[in-house]
């Protein structure tokens, strides 16, 4: 789909430099617009008093600020707009409500997609997978239409890797650089939690990664963490320790938070995701800062995967994923299990992705499929074939019919 | 160069309000980039458990302004150096009780909690009441806390101001931050009287094009009063987001200055007929390190002459019968 020169102009989003010279206010940035959606709900109550106080964009930047609800969000979610005005931020150029995707997407520099479907009761995993899919083939849709043309967008609601996926498959206008999922909360537990360890305060401890999906299997690597400026496994020489206690405790600090408030962990992933975009907007120095953006074959992750790897922000919402770090054995193990489960989400939603009839099919499926028939495991066989794009449905009846 | 950091204790920090407020601190958002922040954290013992799950999420966050933290339901702990004291943490209001109830609930916890900040906490102290009765229970804290000077206790009446000013700016279609002139007098409860009988929008007065005195009394006045209870209506929750952005106004505004005239309740020295003896919200000046100067020589009209009054009566009554409950 081409868009109009006369709308790219309007929609293309200015760098800072070019936006300080026309703004009438020299003291403030004319307004970014950012869209938040879920916003009713506890990590979006939490984002948006921080985004509107300007810690996000900068002490100097107007936003025009798009709250995104359903229907059944936007009662609560006046009550939040009137907490806004009552906040009395300078910075806040405009609030608006609307459940419309399209009108809330419409010409923004910054999409935050908290908004997720949760866990119902006796709902299984792939029911969640298929859920989210659908609201995140629907934002990926509006967003393709309404964006800004270098809008950036980042995926919170979970699963947020193939939530991200699924978004960006459904905006083919968009690159897939565009779309983020957040594992930055994470690397700030990770780092919180090697400080502790170490006993030096968290600001010293940098170049914490956090590889592949924001689940239970992401693998929080220590390999190249330095406190201090100094290799960290120099200083914390306890591999046990990393292996038996860091390593789970990172990847189930979701479920502590839980067990302890009682309630998940609203304020930490609000202060995660305004880190992310944060350092994406303003830039943050050479530091490491895992974000889950599409592979592009590096570390030798399937391309087209949202994968967490240690990206370096430049600012003016631009990245560079840090390639070609040495990883060693136990590393290449942890960072291949995560890989597998993302390719299993993947293909829990392949059959909700826009052309995914002529995509190829994976050889492991096929390779299952092949295996199940031949064993005459048919109920097996369904399964597999229930995913299959409708040629190879069509293949598995003949051969079905034949045997 | 290294700025020590400042001892910051919020109490009630398992609760909403103190939620939003300590992302906030920890952030930097306050006290500014450069000012790391000691946390100690002060709950009942029911609400620890709480509370750790609210620390981890601190820790979580990974704030490079965050010193330390620290959790307690221990008040002496709580206290130790602090530098500012935020007392969120009251007994709240439950149906059917009448203000002299809400009075003995609370009288003890301020009077504990001024012995303990009296005993243990810096002597430079800065100390704001959030919880209700917030003006009264200042004014507990005050008498029993005589090393405090009265001039470093104060209550929150910066949510109402705020508020004001957002009402304002909403009304005339103006960016919040033209507004100037309004302000808060009297007690944080439904008394309060939102004076905006001298508001300018880019200096220029709006009193009247806000509809005068008929359309204030009848309309504005009343918004702002009931602006709570519109909140709870939507939301299903209290204001926790906007209360914890009003302290983090209040508590910048006293430490650091602020070139606006903004309202806090503070002791009052008889300004405008209002008695000695209660915290009192005025108009007032932050000049920067804790020093606050009420506004003086503003000409009282005989409307807000009406209202300043009967707030200013109400506190007398709290006084006396707090007075009352302490013998």
């Amino acid at each position: 789909m081409l868009r109009t020169a006369a709308s790219n102009a309007m929609r293309l989003g200015a760098s800072r430099a070019t936006r300080a010279l026309s703004t009438k206010n020299a003291d403030l940035l004319p307004p970014l617009k950012v869209a938040v959606t879920g916003a009713a709900g506890q990590i979006g109550y939490a984002l948006v008093m921080r985004i509107a106080s300007g810690e996000m964009l900068g002490k100097d930047q107007l936003i025009d600020l798009n709250l995104i609800e359903t229907e059944a969000g936007m009662s609560p979610l006046r009550g939040v707009m009137m907490e806004l005005e009552d906040g009395a931020f300078p910075l806040l150029s405009s609030v608006t409500a609307t459940s419309d995707l399209n009108k809330g997407f419409g010409d923004i520099n910054y999409a935050m997609l908290v908004g997720a479907s949760p866990r119902g009761p006796g709902m299984e995993r792939s029911d969640l997978m298929a859920a989210n899919a659908k609201i995140f083939a629907e934002q990926g849709k509006a967003l393709n239409t309404s964006a800004a043309v270098n809008a950036k967008v980042l995926v919170v609601g979970n699963p947020a890797n193939t939530n991200a996926l699924v978004a960006s498959e459904n905006a083919p206008d968009m690159w897939e650089e565009q779309f983020i999922a957040m594992t930055r909360l994470d690397q700030s537990r990770a780092q919180a939690l090697l400080a502790e360890k170490a006993g030096a305060d968290v600001k010293d401890v940098d170049r914490v990664i956090i590889w592949g999906n924001h689940s239970a299997s992401q693998y929080p690597d220590l390999s190249h963490a330095r406190i201090g400026g100094k290799w960290a496994k120099s200083i914390v020489k306890d591999d046990k320790w990393i292996k038996d206690e860091f390593i789970p405790r990172v990847q189930k600090r979701g479920a502590e938070v839980i067990s302890a408030r009682g309630a998940s962990s609203a304020a930490s992933a609000a202060s995660a995701a305004l880190d992310t975009v944060r350092d994406l907007h303003l830039g943050s120095g050479d530091a490491w800062q895992s974000n889950a953006v599409v592979s592009d074959g590096g570390y030798g992750i399937h391309k087209g995967l949202w994968y967490s790897v240690p990206t370096i922000c430049k600012g003016d919402s631009h990245f560079r994923r840090v390639q070609r770090l040495p990883i060693d054995d136990f590393s290449a193990k942890m960072m291949t299990a995560t890989e597998k489960e993302l390719i299993e989400e993947r293909d829990a939603v392949r059959h909700l992705l826009p052309g995914h009839e002529s995509k190829p099919v994976s050889w492991n499926v096929l390779e299952s499929l092949q295996t199940s028939f031949e064993e005459g495991d048919m109920k097996a066989v369904d399964e597999i074939a229930k995913e299959l794009p409708a040629q190879f449905k069509k293949g598995v009846k003949t051969a079905k019919a034949a045997a | 160069m290294t700025v020590s950091p400042i001892t910051v204790c919020v109490t009630g920090a398992a609760g909403q309000i103190s939620y939003s407020l300590l992302s906030m601190l920890a952030a930097g958002s306050v006290f500014g980039p450069e000012q790391p922040v000691t946390l100690h954290l002060l709950e009942i013992p029911p609400a620890l458990p709480a509370l750790a799950g609210v620390v981890m999420e601190l820790l979580d966050g990974a704030f490079p302004l965050l010193h330390s933290v620290t959790q307690t339901a221990d008040p002496s702990v709580a206290f130790a150096d602090a530098d500012i004291a935020v007392l969120v943490g009251a007994f709240p209001r439950r149906a059917g009780m009448e203000r002299k109830d809400l009075l003995e609930k609370n009288l003890p916890i301020f009077e504990r909690q001024a012995h303990a900040l009296n005993e243990h906490a810096s002597k430079h102290v800065k100390v704001v009441v959030v919880g209700n009765p917030a003006n009264t229970n200042a004014m507990v804290l005050a008498a029993f806390a005589p090393d405090i000077p009265r001039a470093n206790i104060s209550a929150l009446t910066r949510l109402d101001h705020n508020r004001t000013m957002a009402q304002v700016a909403a009304r005339l279609d103006v960016p919040v931050q033209s507004v100037a002139g309004v302000c808060i007098w009297g007690n944080h409860s439904s008394t309060q009287y939102p004076d905006i009988t001298r508001a300018t929008v880019d200096n220029v007065p709006v009193f009247d094009k806000l509809g005068g005195f008929e359309i204030v009394a009848r309309d504005f006045i009343p918004t702002i009063q009931k602006r709570g209870a519109a909140v709870i209506k939507a939301r299903g929750f209290s204001s926790a987001l906007s209360a914890a952005r009003a302290i983090a106004n209040h508590l910048r505004s006293w430490v650091c200055g602020d070139e606006h005239i903004v309202s806090m309740a503070v002791p009052s020295d008889g300004s405008y007929g209002i008695k000695e003896g209660v915290f009192f919200s005025f108009p007032v000046r932050c000049m920067g390190d804790g020093v606050v100067e009420i506004v003086k020589g503003i000409e009282i009209d005989e409307f807000s002459k009406r209202y300043i009054d009967a707030t200013a009566e109400e506190l007398y009554a709290e006084r006396e019968e707090a007075l009352a409950l302490l013998e």
